[in-house]
């Protein structure tokens, strides 16, 4: 038996076909399939079975979902654990090397793989960008923070030094 | 169209700012912005001919912005980039250098781009960068680099800031909360400091190995249950009982009634400021001043009261706050040797070899225990159940529902301290003979020696043990020098010693002892090994008390030592005291010690 085709097509209409397993790291296009193919085994002779299934995804574009899908791909054997079980642990982990170089991109593309891994429900993809963007603020002051994201600081010169001196606590450690 | 004909008769400087401005942030801008400049020279019919239809075309379709704008530069779903002041100067003087015809040129391909739609534009990038040679496309890429910066917190959906946030530290979230009004807001959310909270109170954080005291204004019914501050396994373990009793550690129940939700922020930043002050050893000392010789026993609920007993005969019952001596305690006829309290009575075991039981709210005697053959050198207490070690080299039972006594032998010198694990239902014995016994309260047989040269076991009289148990991976000196021989006796000792150690899954992991050879050994229960020893007091170590992360010692050379749990490495050192540290306490954010002259002296990191 042979798997039937899964063409991802992007907002900018893209095709990705991909395998099955490497869209469904996608829970959003993992259950989608779901309710498209309810029952696989049965319908197996069915005449429209060569056809592929195309998912649409109309927030992701064509050069964002070329990455998701490289994530995916690279995971595609690997089983995460359950999620909210070992949250725990998850999240005080360090970034995956693979990970952390794979998301080594510009902040736009950053902006818009986290985007896209909140929009196909992918959670070891959202928690690796959250971690990325964490580790662009860290250690960093409030100014650097500024320059790091061409943020403006809308604070009145009273309000900063008022607030500087409700966070002091934090600064020597 | 005819607005962009009339707007094409009159170029100046100013419309061509607009123009760049336009162009160049590629913002949202009404058709009124957009200009052409007048073309008159003969060169440019042709471009006249493909510019102005291609505007026409595409800035009708203006108003739908879905074709215009790319998702980011759509001012309905996110707003856009800021323009550049400075950038934008820098491009008008440049561009005032240049003769007028090449000025229409420019300004005809940002005309273009900027109407164009966002297929054209990629196209049109594409084309003009595969034209460029290395040191323009070098230019490109350093500007680029200035230019893709997304303030991420405020502009994602605030439960992925959110997200992002929680996996700071609380240094870096308190520089977030001074970036922007919007980052203060979300960097200050309540989620993510109940989340820090939960990461670190009462446990070290994995991540920055940092972990804050909980300082929990305990209940009632846990004060009953809870005996010697320094017994980190009473009734149920701190370490195990986390998260889901951290709404109990929001202190001040008085306090919380007031003001209903206190931000968990400042929960956090309490107990940070106060494990900063253990950390750097900032204290403020509180004096307790009455006993008219050597302090024996102390202890200290954690909260507003501290015990002590003294060779003068006499339990003094302190208020910390005040200092304020509350109560003296009198009828033991020799020195007060050892004593446990809860919230109800007063345990105490003498040199005059009685153990008496005290309502110490009215001052009364109770009752007085006898049959020690010799003084009483330490009880303890679990509900009904009365333990104590004696210099008669036993430890005796008192089950005080029955009246009956057990009497458990096998010390062979003085049992200096006695630990009930109540999880377990198991005793602890510590003795002068250099080991510690573990005795089975349901059969009051000795399940176990610890001690010996060949388990690594203490030299000199053992005078304090701490059953405790921890999950956390702990430090052990085989981590410096683990060999294959350790490693095999470890294991054959596991196996031989499975039946009863895998039978009661509650027993405690660890044992600490303090002993006269001026060493802190850890011991693993399973194995019945030291596999810590910790060094650096230089005379014997008379006690020593402990919780999730510290080690309190103090010792005849007159040194309080704090030691970190988990390392074993000693983190202060306090000298000062003018005599032997004969017994210490130790709370969330204090810790109490007796001196060999009466003194009692308390260390408060909370100051």
């Amino acid at each position: 038996m042979t798997e039937r085709k899964i063409i991802i097509i992007t907002s900018d209409g893209d095709k990705f076909p991909v395998e099955r397993k490497v869209a469904e790291k996608s829970i959003l296009i993992k259950n989608m399939l779901k309710n498209l193919l309810p029952a696989e085994e049965e319908e197996e002779d069915d005449e429209d079975e060569d056809e592929p299934i195309e998912v649409p995804t109309q927030n992701v574009r064509s050069a964002v979902m070329k990455n998701i899908l490289e994530w995916c791909d690279h995971y595609k054997d690997y089983n995460f654990p359950d999620d909210e079980q070992d949250d725990d642990s998850k999240k005080s982990a360090p970034i995956d090397a693979w990970d952390k170089n794979f998301l080594n991109v510009d902040q736009e593309m950053l902006y818009e793989i986290i985007l896209a891994a909140n929009y196909l429900n992918i959670k070891p993809l959202l928690n690796a960008g959250c971690k990325v963007v964490a580790e662009m603020i860290r250690g960093k002051s409030p100014e650097e923070i500024r320059k790091t994201f061409n943020i403006v600081n809308d604070f009145t010169p009273e309000e900063e030094a008022a607030i500087r001196r409700e966070n002091e606590w934090a600064e020597d450690r | 169209m005819s607005v962009l004909q009339k707007v094409c008769k009159s170029p100046d400087s100013n419309g061509l700012e607009q123009v760049m401005s336009n162009s160049i942030t590629s913002g949202p801008s009404s058709q009124q912005e957009i200009q052409r400049t007048d073309n008159s020279s003969p060169e440019d019919p042709p471009n006249k001919s493909i510019v102005t239809p291609f505007l026409t075309s595409h800035l009708q379709d203006q108003d739908d912005c879905e074709k215009r704008f790319c998702y980011r530069h759509n001012p309905k779903v996110r707003f856009d980039r800021r323009s550049d002041e400075t950038k934008m100067r820098e491009i008008q003087s440049e561009l005032e250098k240049l003769p007028r015809r090449d000025k229409e040129a420019i300004s005809h391909v940002w005309s273009i781009f900027s109407a164009a739609p966002t297929q054209h534009r990629s196209l049109i990038l594409k084309g003009l960068l595969s034209q460029c040679c290395f040191p323009q496309l070098s230019l490109i890429s350093q500007e680029v680099s200035k230019l893709i910066k997304i303030d991420f917190i405020e502009t994602l959906p605030s439960e992925i800031a959110l997200k992002i946030l929680c996996y700071l530290d609380c240094q870096s979230l308190c520089n977030a909360a001074q970036v922007s009004t919007r980052w203060k807001q979300l960097a200050d959310d309540d989620r993510v400091w109940r989340y820090m909270c939960e990461q670190h109170i009462d446990r070290k954080c994995p991540q920055c190995g940092w972990g804050l005291p909980l300082m929990a204004v305990k209940k009632l019914q846990e004060c009953s249950r809870r005996r010697r501050s320094n017994d980190m396994d009473s009734t149920e373990s701190i370490v195990e009982r986390l998260p889901p009793r951290l709404d109990d550690c929001k202190p001040d129940v008085k306090r919380q009634k007031v003001n209903k939700k206190r931000p968990w922020k400042a929960v956090y930043s309490e107990r940070y400021t106060v494990e900063r002050n253990w950390r750097k050893g900032l204290y403020k000392i509180k004096r307790f001043e009455g006993h008219m010789d050597g302090v024996l026993c102390c202890q200290y609920d954690n909260n507003n009261l501290l015990m002590t007993g003294s060779y003068d005969k006499t339990i003094k019952i302190w208020n910390v706050e005040t200092g304020k001596l509350l109560r003296t305690l009198t009828g033991h006829t020799r020195g007060v040797r050892t004593l446990a309290f809860d919230d109800q009575k007063l345990i105490t075991g003498g040199l005059d070899s009685t153990i008496k039981v005290w309502n110490y709210r009215t001052g009364q005697c109770i009752s007085t225990y006898t049959g020690h053959e010799e003084g009483v050198i330490s009880v303890d207490f679990h509900e009904k159940l009365i333990v104590s070690g004696s210099a008669d080299n036993t430890v005796k039972v008192w089950h005080v529902e029955s009246r009956t006594c057990y009497t458990l032998r096998g010390h062979t010198d003085w049992v200096t301290c006695v630990k009930i694990h109540p999880k377990s239902n198991t005793l602890f014995s510590a003795s002068d003979d250099s080991t510690v016994r573990m005795w089975d309260l349901n059969t009051n047989e000795c399940l176990r020696v610890f001690g010996g040269v060949e388990n690594n076991g203490h030299v000199g009289q053992i005078q304090c043990v701490i059953p405790f148990s921890l999950k956390d991976a702990i430090v052990t000196d085989f981590d410096e020098k683990l060999t294959d021989e350790s490693e095999k006796q470890t294991d054959e000792q596991t196996q031989s010693d499975q039946d009863f150690v895998l039978q009661n899954p509650e027993l405690p992991t660890h044992l600490l002892t303090a002993s006269l050879d001026n060493t802190i050994k850890l011991w693993d229960l399973k194995t019945g090994k030291c596999v810590r020893t910790q060094f650096g007091h230089i005379e014997g170590v008379w006690s020593i008390a402990a919780d999730t992360f510290r080690i309190v010692s103090g010792a005849h050379d007159k040194l309080i030592k704090v030691w970190d749990l988990q390392t074993g490495k000693c983190m202060h050192t306090f000298a000062g005291s003018s005599a032997p540290i004969t017994c210490v306490a130790l709370g969330d954010s204090r810790f109490v010690c007796g001196l060999e002259n009466g003194d009692v002296k308390m260390y408060c990191f909370d100051a």
